[in-house]
């Protein structure tokens, strides 16, 4: 087999290239098979994240209650969340219903309660995951005390909520008054699914951010 | 709606009434016209409310009725401005939306005694209050029990990532048979 140097030089690049693809593809290769074979469930709160004794307040004071506004956006920093919100009404059991698992990128807020920065207690909910994979609150069992919630408001405005605990709740036995019920300043409650998981009855519990108005802008 | 129009009506209507009686009562005591100041004048349910009046005369106390809203009576004290009377009661938390006529009636022994004034205020739910009076159940104030926000879909295996991966893996497949393909022909590399 006789060659050429030219030939010979043009041949043992083409050889290096493709021996750098062989090897990206094989790394790359494996680690989508791995990352889409693996099975982990979506982040918990700990219990270091749980209400503080002495009524959970974050270090931060209350600030002046907003006049009500329906809010259009949520946004979490910490966790990458950026997220319309749309109104949200009661199933016919009387629980808060859900957006339309479809669009995994999009939250809901009870509109029959109180708006976000207002006095009393505004209920946000979304998908931890819908059937193709995780949605928009999928890392909300991660975030941690002190965290920021921002809430775009349709008047303009943007409430500035500081995360007080995050807490996972069984499905029985949900505290009803402690997450829904009234509060003398504005809070804040986001909630997505969580807890222990089983195939019959899916996600078991809830996990709930508390949070409360410590500023806008 | 209807019903919060028909609140609206007839505490109009009473407010009218109240005025009339009243205009002459104050006219024929030469004291100045006060009606009764409601703060905030637009709650929700559950709010405290605060009432002024200056009807009453210097030192003037009352009693206030707020029983068409469902808070029963409380009483006005001579506050620290001079001349004005003022109390608090709470909307109760089931109070339903509509105008409410919140009623005070001066007390003492002064010319003002017995003398009545009215304040309206208005009850929402919220910004969206029309929207769920439309409703023909009542809804609770909040839901009640856990919410249904995932399926496990981000706990299961997922294809796409999975396809790609065994894609890339066939061309990394590909890319070594030719390695070692040329290996065994003797080229050097």
């Amino acid at each position: 087999m006789r060659r050429t140097h030219r030939t010979q030089r043009r041949g043992r690049f083409g050889t290096s290239v493709i021996a750098t693809v062989t090897a990206l593809a094989l790394s790359s290769g494996a680690w989508l098979v791995y990352e889409g074979t693996a099975t982990r469930p979506p982040p918990q709160p700990s219990a270091s994240q749980a209400a503080a004794p002495g009524h959970g307040r974050a270090g931060l004071t209350a600030a002046a209650p907003l006049p009500p506004s329906p809010p259009d956006r949520i946004r979490i920093p910490a966790i990458d969340v950026d997220a319309p919100l749309m109104g949200l009404g009661l199933t016919h059991q009387g629980s808060l219903d859900v957006p339309p698992s479809r669009h995994k990128n999009l939250a809901g807020w009870y509109e029959a309660g109180t708006t976000p920065g207002e006095r009393g207690t505004a209920i946000v909910a979304g998908h931890v995951d819908n059937a193709e994979g995780p949605a928009v609150f999928y890392r909300l069992g991660g975030l941690a005390k002190g965290r920021v919630i921002e809430v775009e408001r349709r008047d303009g405005g943007v409430a500035l909520f500081t995360v007080d605990a995050v807490e996972v709740y069984d499905a029985k036995g949900f505290p009803d008054e402690k997450v829904y019920g009234a509060a003398a300043r504005p809070e804040l409650r986001v909630i997505t699914c969580g807890g222990a998981y089983s195939k019959e009855t899916g996600y078991q519990g809830n996990v709930v951010v508390f949070a409360h108005l410590t500023g806008a802008r | 709606m209807r019903t919060a129009r028909k609140l609206t009506a007839s505490a109009a209507l009473a407010v009218t009434s109240a005025g009339l009686l009243a205009a002459p009562a104050a006219a024929a005591n030469a004291a100045p016209v006060g009606g009764l100041e409601v703060s905030p004048s637009t709650v929700t349910p559950g709010t405290t409310v605060t009432v002024r009046t200056t009807a009453c005369g210097a030192d003037g106390s009352a009693t206030g009725d707020a029983s068409a809203v469902g808070a029963g009576t409380f009483a006005l004290a001579p506050g620290k401005r001079p001349e004005a009377a003022s109390g608090r009661f709470e909307v109760p938390p089931s109070a339903q939306p509509g105008t409410y006529e919140i009623v005070a009636r001066c007390a003492g022994s002064g010319p003002d005694d017995g003398k009545q004034v009215a304040g309206d205020l208005s009850v929402t739910l919220t910004s969206t209050a029309s929207a769920r009076e439309e409703q023909p159940v009542p809804v609770p104030v909040h839901p009640r029990g856990h919410v249904k926000t995932g399926v496990g879909g981000a706990l299961g295996p997922d294809p796409v990532k999975t396809a790609a991966g065994v894609a890339v893996l066939a061309v990394a497949a590909a890319g070594g048979t030719w390695l070692l393909h040329r290996r065994a022909r003797g080229d050097r590399i």
